[in-house]
């Protein structure tokens, strides 16, 4: 265990933060951040639409007439729908805000360049045709999750052109007497138009390659493969084994794991809600909801049942006073206090089931998805924070079954922390004194 | 005294604000203490007297020390175990210690 522990110490964790420090993979994780808000806006009206009570559609068709339906996803579309448009705004912004560039004119240029390698075209079926002709206008299929990847390099690849661009200082040089601002505004030029003219070059060469456009060759080569691997159980648990061990460092698992891996979950997931509205069967287990909600219950560790333990069961004094801070926040999903204060750091008997019990959880879950007994995520987006099991009611559509399976976890992982949490406590009882059975500790007399 | 907590998503630092409002009222130190997720942080920096980052997320240390040091505002990490016990006194206490030597 020594061992095990200096490992993570001495080489796993430098290593892990090496790679989340790295600019490109911040600047993701940082842009991404920019569309939560904005899907679970709309997630609230993907809730409305789908509210599973017998009745309820007849009875909104009735107030609001027919296109009701279409109405209340309006709000779902052009938040999950523009996905990418976020995406390549939010990502080139926060990088040229790292290399001190101006990062409104990177973001903006950016969004322009991810319309540049997105085909203007989209498949209509005309009246009495069948078949579909292609008509000009923006593809709302390529600018929601689909085109996430597609965004994601663009703003890179724009980001890193301006940067280029302005180092080597091919700006325009105002005469003085020009206001600032006029002067800031001609300063973007140059390199906003390198990075036109890349993307325009990268379109007029794809189109002559079978792949024909960016989003089909990054869809290819990069969306397909990330899908299969991220969305399995192994991609699912090795992110959670990564995460845990690094927070038995002290490190935030999640910020930097979820970093890599939110383009790829969040793109699954919004499969899994264009399956829900279209009322086909839901494809994919593991997603971003899969892993906030059915993972992180109480935290990450799926601490919530160890959190009630250490309320119920403590006995010494330090476990006592643990208990009252840890159980509120843990509702939450908030779990700083457990995993600094308990601590689960550098810990060689906690850190066992700190790293297995989401493990057994997370596998478990998958199972209960996998065979139908749960519900799958409905592409309904849950704030992170959202307690269980209110939580896995929602995140799936409204079903039972995903708050069955919440309180199943968090009774499951008390059970597997208990044996742990009860070593530990006596030990800290045993710091204390170890007299101080009976009165709860108060060995010092005045 | 203006002091900034950065952590991943301000949710946990939140918990500490608290804790240090009240030890600070109790002093009669007149703050204003808040709490920022990471991508915040540069927003919010140049309004601080003091920076202080959760444990969590001191492998961003070094980033958040060069923003820091842009407007000469002192930053240092959180000691992990006040982190956990929510010791808003203790925090308060080394904040107010690095705005004097800072």
């Amino acid at each position: 265990m020594n061992r095990f522990t200096r490992f993570l110490e001495e080489k796993f964790m430098p290593t892990a933060a090496r790679i989340g420090q790295q600019r490109h993979l911040q600047a993701i994780r940082d842009g991404i951040i920019l569309t939560m808000p904005l899907t679970i806006i709309g997630s609230l009206f993907l809730i409305l639409a789908f509210i599973p009570i017998p009745g309820y559609e007849g009875f909104m068709k009735g107030l609001f007439g027919s296109n009701w339906m279409d109405n209340m996803l309006s709000p779902v579309g052009v938040t999950f729908d523009l996905l990418a448009l976020f995406v390549a705004f939010g990502v080139a912004y926060r990088l040229a805000e790292r290399y001190k560039l101006d990062p409104l004119s990177v973001a903006a240029i950016s969004v322009a360049g991810f319309f540049l390698v997105t085909p203007y075209k989209i498949p209509f079926v005309p009246e009495g045709a069948d078949k579909a002709v292609e008509v000009s206008g923006i593809p709302l299929a390529l600018t929601g999750s689909k085109g996430m990847f597609v965004a994601i390099i663009v703003a890179i690849i724009a980001t890193e052109i301006y940067r280029y661009i302005v180092k080597k200082n091919i700006v325009f040089k105002m005469p003085d007497g020009v206001p600032p601002a006029v002067a800031k505004s001609f300063a973007s030029l140059i390199p906003g138009f390198a990075v036109i003219v890349t993307l325009w070059v990268i379109r007029m060469v794809l189109q002559n390659t079978p792949f024909g456009t960016m989003h089909n060759i990054v869809g290819e080569l990069l969306g397909k493969p990330l899908s299969h691997l991220g969305g399995s159980l192994a991609g699912a648990l090795i992110a959670v084994i990564i995460a845990q061990m690094l927070w038995v460092t002290g490190i935030h698992g999640q910020a930097l794991v979820w970093g890599i891996m939110s383009p790829v979950w969040l793109a699954l997931t919004d499969e899994n809600r264009l399956a829900y509205t279209a009322g086909e069967h839901i494809p994919n287990v593991v997603n971003s909801q899969f892993m906030d909600i059915f993972y992180s219950i109480g935290g990450s560790g799926t601490t919530l049942g160890l959190a009630l333990i250490i309320f119920f069961r403590a006995q010494s004094k330090q476990m006592k006073q643990l208990g009252r801070l840890a159980l509120a926040p843990g509702f939450f999903n908030i779990n700083e206090p457990i995993t600094f204060g308990m601590p689960m750091i550098m810990n060689p008997i906690m850190m066992i089931p700190f790293i297995g019990v989401p493990i057994v959880v997370v596998t478990l879950s998958y199972f209960a998805m996998d065979l139908g007994l749960v519900a799958k995520t409905a592409g309904v987006m849950v704030p992170w924070t959202t307690p269980a099991p209110i939580g896995g009611f929602l995140a799936t559509g409204g079903k039972i079954s995903g708050a069955v399976l919440q309180l199943f976890s968090v009774v499951l992982s008390a059970a597997l922390y208990y044996p742990f949490f009860r070593i530990w406590d006596k030990q800290k009882l045993q710091e204390e004194g170890g007299i101080s059975k009976k009165n709860g500790g108060v060995t010092k007399s005045a | 005294m203006n002091i900034l907590l950065v952590c991943a998503a301000g949710m946990s630092t939140s918990l500490l604000v608290q804790k240090m409002e009240e030890s600070a009222e109790e002093k009669g130190i007149t703050t204003r203490i808040w709490a920022v997720s990471m991508d915040e942080a540069r927003a919010n920096i140049g309004d601080a007297n003091v920076v202080l980052i959760g444990p969590q997320v001191r492998y961003k240390l070094q980033q958040f020390r060069e923003m820091a040091d842009e407007k000469g505002v002192p930053i240092d990490v959180i000691n992990p175990v006040d982190y956990g016990m929510v010791n808003g006194e203790k925090v308060l206490e080394f904040a107010i210690n690095m705005k004097n030597q800072g």
